[in-house]
C-alpha cells in the first residue's frame, strides 16, 4: 500500500527522492518533446531506450553493491576485458559458447579479487575499486589482446537477435533489461542473499553480531556485479555489432553512479531498490538523449552531468544522512 | 526559591504524535530537579525542547521572567541552557582537552595551555582523565566524564543530564553526584533524567514524574517514597516484582545441571587476562564487575565478536570441545549468542521494520544462501515474537528507531531468540530500558533459565545480578576472581570481591 502511494511521487506525504525524480524525467521527457522536433521521433525514442538499457543494466549490477554499503568502479573495465578477450578467443578460431565461458570465468575472477580485497583486507571499496579498476585493464590490454575495437563474430545468430531483434515490437535490448531488473528484484526482496545485503548496508556491526556470513556476502556480491558488467557487455557488442576497449576510458561508470545515486539508493546504504534503480535510469537516458540531439559538446554534456551528480549527492546526504558510524567506514 | 527557568504548557508533537502534552515545569536556582518516566514518557523530548534541539510546538519557556525560544541547542547555550545528551559527542581522533575546548579555539593555539587549563579543571572535579590522551582511547566512563567535563565549564545557569550516570561505575558516580553538589553550590540549576531511582530519591531537591508525554506527579523528594515514584511511573507498584529478594521462597535457586562451557587462561592483550570460569546450563549466571574488569570483553570472546590471543590465548570448550571463534557466525551456529550492550552500535538494524530486524536473525540461522525468504513466514514469526515479548509498536512494520528504548531491546532479543540458542549472553539487558520492560526481561530470562537454557547475566547494577544470578562470577583486571552461589552472595560481598 504505502509503495503503491510513493510511486505517485510528488502527492501526499510521500515525498520521496524517488517521487520527485519521477516527476522531473516526465516534465524534462515533455519539455525534449516540445522544444527538439526529432525527439519524439520513434527512431530516437527507440535509441534512447537503448542506450538507457545498458545504462540502467550496469546502475542494477552497481545497486547490489551500493546498497550493502559498498561500490564497484571497476564495473567497465570488467566488462571491456571480458567481451573483447572473448571476442578474440572467437576470433582466433574457438567457438562462440566455449569463447563467452571463459570470459565469464575471467571477469568472475576479477569480481573474486575485488571482493576478497574488501572483506579481508578490509580496504574501503571505493578505493580498493579505484586503484583495481586500471589493474583489470592493464591486464587486458598488453596480455589479452592489443587491439582496441573488435567486431562481433559475424556467424552468431543469437548475437544479431539480442543486437537489433525485436520481440513482440519490443527491442530484445530493453527486455533483457526488463529480465535483469525482474531477477536482480527478486534477488534483492526474497532471497536469504539479498536480505542480508540490506542488513549488512543498514549496520554492519549489528549484521556480525547476528551471525550473518559477511565476508562471503560482500565476495558474492562482486562477482554478481562483474557478471552482470559482463552481460551488459554483450549487449553491447551485439547492438552496436561490436566492441571498443576504449570504453573502459569514458565516464560510463560516473553516469551509472549518478544513475544509482539520483533514484535514490543512499550511498549509506540499506537503502532503495530496484524501483530506484529504473526511476533513475529513465531520468538520465532522457537528460543524456536530449543532450546529444542538442548537439552538445561532450565537455558541455559532462559539465551538465557532474553538475546533476553533485545535486544528486547533495540530496542523498541531505536525505540518508551520513553518521558518525558510517562515515567512519570511509567508502565515498 | 527564585525561579530560573519555567515551563508554561510544553507540547510538542511529532506529525501530530504527541510526544510531550501541556507539561508546566518550574526549575528554582541551585535545585537539583530529577525527571522520571518510562522510556518513551517524553523525558528526553522534554529535555530536548529546553535545550534548543526540538522547538515547542505549543506552549512557552521562560527565563528569568523574559519568554525565550531557542532555534538551536547553540542559542540555547548562550542563554546558559547547557545539555549532556545520553550519546556522547566526541571527537574521536582529538585529545581529552581539545575535545573540552572543542568550538572555542582562538585563532592560535598552544597545545600545552589548553592541556594545563583542561587538567585543572578535570582536577577541580577529581576526574582521573589524562587531558593528552586521545578520547578514541577511553573507556565510556571516562567518555562521560569528557562529555560532563565540556558541558560544565561554560559558566551555564542550568545543566541538564540525560541519563549521566548509566555508564558509570558506583565510584565514579560518587564523583559525579559530587560534581553536582558543587555546581548546585555555585547556583547552578541541574536537570538530570535517570532511570535509577535511588539516584533520583538521594541526590535530588526536587522530582517530576512524566508518564505518556504527561506530567503525573511532582514534588519535593521528601513527600516520596520509592513506591510512589515506581507507582506514578508505570500506574502500579512493582518494586518488590522488579528486584525481589532472590533467596525469597518462590524462587528456588536452580541447581546447574550440565557444564556447557569452560574458559581456561583466557587472554586478549591486556584487557583480559588468565581467565577462566565454566557456564553450565538451565541457570542464571550473573557476571559482575566494575567497568575496565573485561567482563564484557570475556564474553565477547566466547561468543566470537573478539577473537583472543593468538599464542597463549588460552581455550573455551564448548561441550567438552576445544572452539575458536574468529566470527559471531559459527558461535551463533553452535547455539551461543550475545546480546548487545549498545543496541544502536551493533544490535538492531535501524531502517528495518520489526519483522525485518527479526527475519535477519532467523536468516542468519539458516545455511543455504540461495533459499527462498517467505514473507508471510517472516510475518508470522514477528507476530509470534512481538506476542511473545509484549513488544509494543502500532504495528510489527513499525521500523525499530522509532520504538522506545525498551521495545528496542526486546527487537534485539528476539532477533537472537529466533536462533534457538543453547547459551545467552544478556550484556546490560536492562540499559536505557523502562521500568515496565525491566520485569518483562527479567522475567524472561528467568523463563530462558527454567527452560534449560544456559544464560549468562552482565550486569553493573548489583540488585540486578543479586535478583536473577543462581551463580555469581565477579571480573576484576580481566580475571575472573570469585564465585560464588547466590545463598551466599551479597552485595558487600560482591562488591568486595570486584574492588580489592
Amino acid at each position: 500500500m504505502s509503495e503503491k502511494e510513493k510511486t505517485k511521487g510528488g502527492k501526499g506525504l510521500s515525498f520521496s527522492q524517488e517521487g520527485i525524480v519521477f516527476l522531473l524525467t516526465l516534465a524534462l521527457f515533455v519539455a525534449f518533446s516540445i522544444i527538439l522536433p526529432n525527439f519524439l521521433t520513434s527512431g530516437n525514442v527507440i535509441a534512447l531506450m537503448r542506450s538507457v538499457s545498458i545504462l540502467g543494466m550496469l546502475a542494477l549490477g552497481m545497486s547490489l553493491v551500493v546498497i550493502g554499503r559498498g561500490v564497484d568502479l571497476t564495473m567497465v573495465a570488467t566488462l571491456v576485458v571480458g567481451v573483447v578477450w572473448a571476442v578474440k578467443l572467437t576470433n582466433d578460431g574457438m567457438p562462440f559458447g566455449e569463447a563467452l565461458f571463459y570470459g565469464g570465468l575471467l571477469v568472475s575472477a576479477f569480481g573474486l579479487i575485488v571482493g576478497l580485497i574488501v572483506a579481508f583486507a578490509e580496504i574501503p571499496p571505493i578505493f580498493t575499486t579505484l586503484a583495481m579498476a586500471p589493474v583489470i585493464f592493464g591486464i587486458g590490454n598488453p596480455f589479452l589482446f592489443k587491439q582496441d575495437t573488435h567486431n562481433a563474430p559475424r556467424n552468431v545468430e543469437w548475437l544479431g537477435d539480442l543486437g537489433f531483434g525485436a520481440t513482440l515490437g519490443i527491442p530484445n535490448t530493453i527486455l533483457v533489461f526488463g529480465l535483469v531488473a525482474l531477477v536482480i528484484h527478486l534477488i534483492l526482496r526474497y532471497t536469504r542473499f539479498g536480505r542480508s545485503i540490506y542488513a549488512m548496508g543498514d549496520n554492519p556491526l549489528a549484521a556480525r553480531m547476528t551471525g550473518l556470513p559477511l565476508r562471503p556476502i560482500i565476495v558474492s556480491q562482486y562477482i554478481m556485479t562483474a557478471l552482470v558488467a559482463y552481460l551488459v557487455g554483450l549487449v553491447i557488442l551485439a547492438s552496436n555489432s561490436g566492441i571498443n576497449s576504449r570504453l573502459a576510458y569514458t565516464t560510463l561508470v560516473y553516469d551509472v553512479l549518478l544513475v544509482v545515486v539520483l533514484g535514490g539508493i543512499g550511498l549509506s546504504g540499506g537503502r532503495g531498490g530496484v524501483r530506484n534503480v529504473i526511476v533513475g535510469t529513465l531520468f538520465v537516458g532522457t537528460l543524456l538523449s536530449g543532450m546529444t540531439i542538442l548537439n552538445l559538446s561532450l565537455t558541455a554534456q559532462n559539465l551538465i552531468k557532474s553538475v546533476v551528480m553533485m545535486l544528486a549527492l547533495i540530496a542523498d546526504t541531505l536525505v540518508n544522512p551520513r553518521d558518525e558510524q558510517t562515515s567512519q567506514q570511509g567508502d565515498i | 526559591m527564585e525561579t530560573v527557568l519555567e515551563l508554561k504548557g510544553a507540547t510538542k508533537d511529532f506529525r501530530g504524535i504527541y510526544a510531550i502534552r501541556d507539561i508546566d515545569l518550574k526549575l528554582g536556582r541551585g535545585e537539583v530537579h530529577a525527571i522520571l518516566g518510562e522510556n518513551g514518557a517524553g523525558k528526553s523530548t522534554l529535555m530536548k525542547s529546553l535545550a534548543g534541539v526540538h522547538q515547542l510546538s505549543k506552549g512557552e519557556i521562560i527565563m528569568d521572567g523574559k519568554p525565550v525560544t531557542f532555534e538551536s541547542p547553540s542559542a540555547a547555550l548562550e542563554q546558559g541552557i547547557a545539555m549532556v545528551f545520553q550519546e556522547t559527542n566526541l571527537v574521536g581522533s582529538m585529545t581529552v582537552a581539545q575535545n573540552i575546548y572543542l568550538g572555542e579555539e582562538k585563532f592560535l593555539n598552544r597545545l600545552r595551555g589548553l592541556n594545563i587549563r583542561a587538567q585543572s579543571y578535570l582536577l577541580s572535579m577529581n576526574f582521573d582523565v589524562d587531558p593528552t590522551a586521545l578520547v578514541s582511547t577511553l573507556g565510556a566512563a571516562q567518555r562521560q566524564m569528557v562529555e560532563v567535563a565540556r558541558a560544565t565549564h561554560h559558566t551555564a545557569k542550568v545543566i541538564i543530564f540525560d541519563e549521566p550516570t548509566a555508564t558509570l561505575t558506583p565510584e565514579e558516580k560518587h564523583h559525579f553526584f559530587e560534581l553536582v553538589r558543587r555546581l548546585k553550590a555555585k547556583g547552578v540549576s541541574i536537570l538530570f533524567i535517570t532511570h535509577a531511582l535511588e539516584e533520583a530519591l538521594t541526590h535530588s531537591d526536587r522530582i517530576t514524574v512524566l508518564r505518556d508525554g504527561q506530567k503525573v506527579a511532582e514534588g519535593l523528594v521528601s513527600e516520596f517514597t520509592r513506591d510512589d515514584v515506581i507507582q506514578a511511573m508505570v500506574g502500579r507498584g512493582l518494586s518488590d516484582e522488579l528486584y525481589g529478594a532472590r533467596k525469597g521462597v518462590e524462587l528456588p535457586i536452580r541447581t546447574s545441571r550440565n557444564k556447557i562451557l569452560s574458559v581456561d587462561n583466557l587472554s586478549m592483550g591486556s584487557i583480559v587476562r588468565n581467565s577462566s570460569f565454566s557456564i553450565y546450563d538451565g541457570q542464571v549466571t550473573g557476571m559482575f564487575g566494575l567497568i575496565g574488569s573485561g567482563r564484557t570483553e570475556t564474553m565477547q570472546i566466547v561468543c566470537g565478536a573478539l577473537k583472543r590471543n593468538f599464542f597463549h590465548g588460552g581455550e573455551v570448550r564448548l561441550d567438552d570441545k576445544p572452539v575458536r571463534y574468529r566470527v559471531p557466525r559459527p558461535a551463533m551456529k553452535d547455539g551461543i549468542v550475545y546480546v548487545t550492550e549498545d543496541r544502536k552500535l551493533d544490535g538492531f538494524f535501524e531502517t528495518m521494520s520489526i519483522r525485518d530486524n527479526i527475519m535477519v536473525g532467523k536468516l542468519a540461522a539458516g545455511s543455504n544462501p540461495a533459499s527462498i525468504v517467505s514473507m508471510s513466514q517472516a510475518q508470522d514469526l514477528a507476530e509470534e515474537w512481538t506476542k511473545a515479548l509484549d513488544i509494543r509498536a502500532i504495528n510489527p512494520s513499525s521500523k525499530v528507531i522509532e520504538l522506545s528504548g525498551g521495545n528496542q531491546q526486546k527487537v534485539v532479543i528476539a532477533k537472537s531468540l529466533v536462533q534457538k540458542p543453547r547459551l545467552v549472553i544478556f550484556d546490560e539487558p536492562t540499559r536505557g530500558v523502562d521500568v515496565g520492560s525491566i520485569v518483562e526481561i527479567h522475567n524472561l530470562i528467568n523463563k530462558l533459565a527454567d527452560e534449560g537454557i544456559a544464560v549468562v547475566l552482565i550486569s553493573s547494577y548489583l540488585p540486578e545480578i543479586l535478583s536473577l544470578s543462581d551463580r555469581i562470577l565477579v571480573a576484576r583486571q580481566g580475571q575472573i576472581v570469585e564465585e560464588m552461589s547466590a545463598a551466599e552472595a551479597t552485595e558487600e560481598a560482591i562488591m568486595y570481591a570486584a574492588v580489592h
